[in-house]
């Protein structure tokens, strides 16, 4: 890498912090929200017959949470941290990150108030009302601006491959939100799809997997392989082989989505098409997941003593467990059994709190010694947080599992007269032991949300006590 | 296959898809070909590098 050693670097690490404080913050608030809807569907007396707090209501507030809140935090903290130091500059703008952050946080707020009063678009994963939608347009403009300004500037000669990840993430979502939520306006709370029918249906789903394809995994991609090299104190196993997953993942992920609508009024061959592809990609996802796993070659006895690179290991094998299980079950004969059942949702955590939650983790507990240059207020704590994390996720994602491929056989269960073997009713009975199972892994995961909440701030508080008490400065 | 009923839409979508094969056809060339390797695999250690900003001096 060529740097200019002579010229001091200066970051702008200021709003890195504050973004990377606002996830975890975000991280307690949507696994609680998440563990509340959970509960409603083991429990339905906790409906409480408020309307604000319905399943309905609140799912999608649990979704914008994680993914949005959550997720959304941790990419803009880790993508204007891992610009500046890979490129060996300052932010661009350091103005326009603060509007990011500014922005971004508003945004949130506005989901909090109109989704539990059922101000929604009935689109999933981009339930927002248009006037919010055009909010998330300018501030992910912003964001992406500033982020491509900063490589434009940047004092070494090659982009290291964690900036496409994210430059990739940036432009894709882009042009997937503008182009699925245009919309009618009616009024200010209310609008209608441009679209209709199928055709509404498929620019659905072709948002909704890449919002998983670009946002979810290019960008946590961008993620591991800054952090996991770092924290690992290794080199990446092989960069050609990160280039050819950048490249394989960016080609092959929008064409996907269809697979999501099997069997349904979409053209057969569209279906077919994204189950292909779908299996296709098996290769650039198992590729990049076995290319973090090696970068630990040489180094795996670190798993013992190091708590945040456990994170980001198990992060790695959750990875590629559902990017396996995701092409398997958008093959038709799979579908047929797996579609519309908690089998879904079961595969949607494996991917969510055990590759995303994780690897945010990881990376953010790396980034917080570095930017308050502290060691952690508690190692064990972080030990602690990672069993009840990985405990959390493998006991929800397991309940999922058992309930969901138990759904699809009840249902396509017939007697020896042609007639459905049981009542949907029955079907619903039948899952209430796995939706108790479910809630009581989504507490232990937001049990260790709140330990790393604790942490962290404990940590921010011994970093400010340390610098009172000395005249040296903390750097990032 | 009936080229004469072939919409804008649907040749958009043809010139897409082989643009996309050939892309990745370039992509999986660019990087297997030995004559790259040295090249690419110079960057691993980018990542490691970066603390030598941090000895330099950086913003509060």
């Amino acid at each position: 890498m060529e740097t200019s050693p002579a010229i001091p670097v200066k970051y702008d690490m200021e709003v890195v912090r504050w973004f990377t404080i606002m996830a975890v913050v975000y991280l307690v608030v949507g696994t609680l929200i998440g563990v509340y809807v959970a509960s409603e569907l083991a429990w339905p007396f906790l409906n409480f017959d408020l309307s604000y707090i319905t399943f309905g209501r609140l799912r999608p507030l649990h979704t914008n949470a994680v993914i949005f809140a959550f997720g959304g935090c941790t990419l803009m903290s880790t993508g204007y941290y891992i610009v500046q130091r890979t490129g060996a500059t300052k932010l661009w703008s350091n103005g326009l990150a603060w509007f990011t952050f500014w922005g971004w946080n508003l945004i949130i707020i506005l989901a909090v108030i109109t989704l539990p009063l059922g101000i929604t678009q009935g689109k999933e994963y981009a339930e927002l009302e248009w006037p919010i939608d055009i909010m998330i347009a300018i501030v992910w403009l912003a964001f992406g601006f500033n982020h491509i300004m900063t490589v434009s500037i940047r004092k070494t000669s090659h982009i290291y491959v964690s900036n496409w990840f994210t430059m990739s993430m940036i432009v894709m979502i882009t042009y997937l939100h503008v182009v699925n939520s245009m919309a009618i306006p009616v009024s200010l709370t209310q609008s209608f799809s441009i679209y209709s029918g199928v055709q509404d249906a498929m620019i659905q789903w072709w948002w909704g997997h890449n919002a998983v394809g670009f946002y979810l995994t290019a960008g946590f991609l961008g993620i591991m392989y800054y952090f996991v090299p770092k924290q690992a104190n290794r080199p990446v196993f092989s960069y050609r082989l990160s280039v050819l997953h950048f490249w394989s993942l960016t080609f092959g992920y929008v064409w996907l989505g269809a697979h999501h609508l099997q069997y349904t009024a979409l053209p057969d061959w569209t279906g077919s098409l994204g189950a292909a592809i779908s299996l296709a990609m098996i290769i650039p996802s198992w590729g990049g997941a076995m290319n973090g796993m090696m970068t630990l070659s040489g180094a795996w006895d670190r798993l013992r003593t190091d708590y945040i690179l456990r994170f980001l290991v198990v992060s790695l094998a959750f990875y590629a467990m559902s990017t396996f299980e995701g092409p398997v079950m958008s093959i038709k004969t799979v579908n047929a059994l797996s579609h519309y059942t908690d089998w879904t949702i079961g595969h949607v955590h494996s991917g969510a709190l055990g590759w995303v939650a994780m690897v945010s983790m990881g990376a953010i507990y790396h980034m917080v010694k570095k930017l308050w240059k502290t060691e952690m207020y508690s190692d064990s704590l972080v030990n602690v947080h990672f069993w009840l994390a990985t405990i959390g996720a493998v006991v929800y994602v397991v309940a999922m599992w058992v309930s969901g491929i138990m759904q699809g056989l009840m249902w396509r269960d017939y007697d020896e007269y042609g007639a459905l073997t049981y009542t949907f009713v029955e079907s619903v009975s039948a899952m209430h032991p796995y939706y108790a199972m479910r809630a009581i892994g989504g507490i232990i995961y937001n049990l260790g949300a709140w330990i790393m909440l604790y942490n962290v701030v404990m940590t921010v508080r011994q970093a400010s006590a340390s610098r009172s008490a000395s005249p040296v400065p903390a750097n990032a | 296959m009936d080229v004469e009923s072939m919409t804008t839409n649907d040749w958009l979508g043809v010139f897409l898809a082989v643009a996309v094969f050939i892309g990745m056809i370039y992509s999986y060339v660019m990087v297997f070909r030995p004559a790259n390797k040295e090249a690419f695999e110079s960057q691993r250690n980018m990542a490691l590098d970066d603390d030598d900003h941090i000895n330099v001096g950086e913003k509060r």
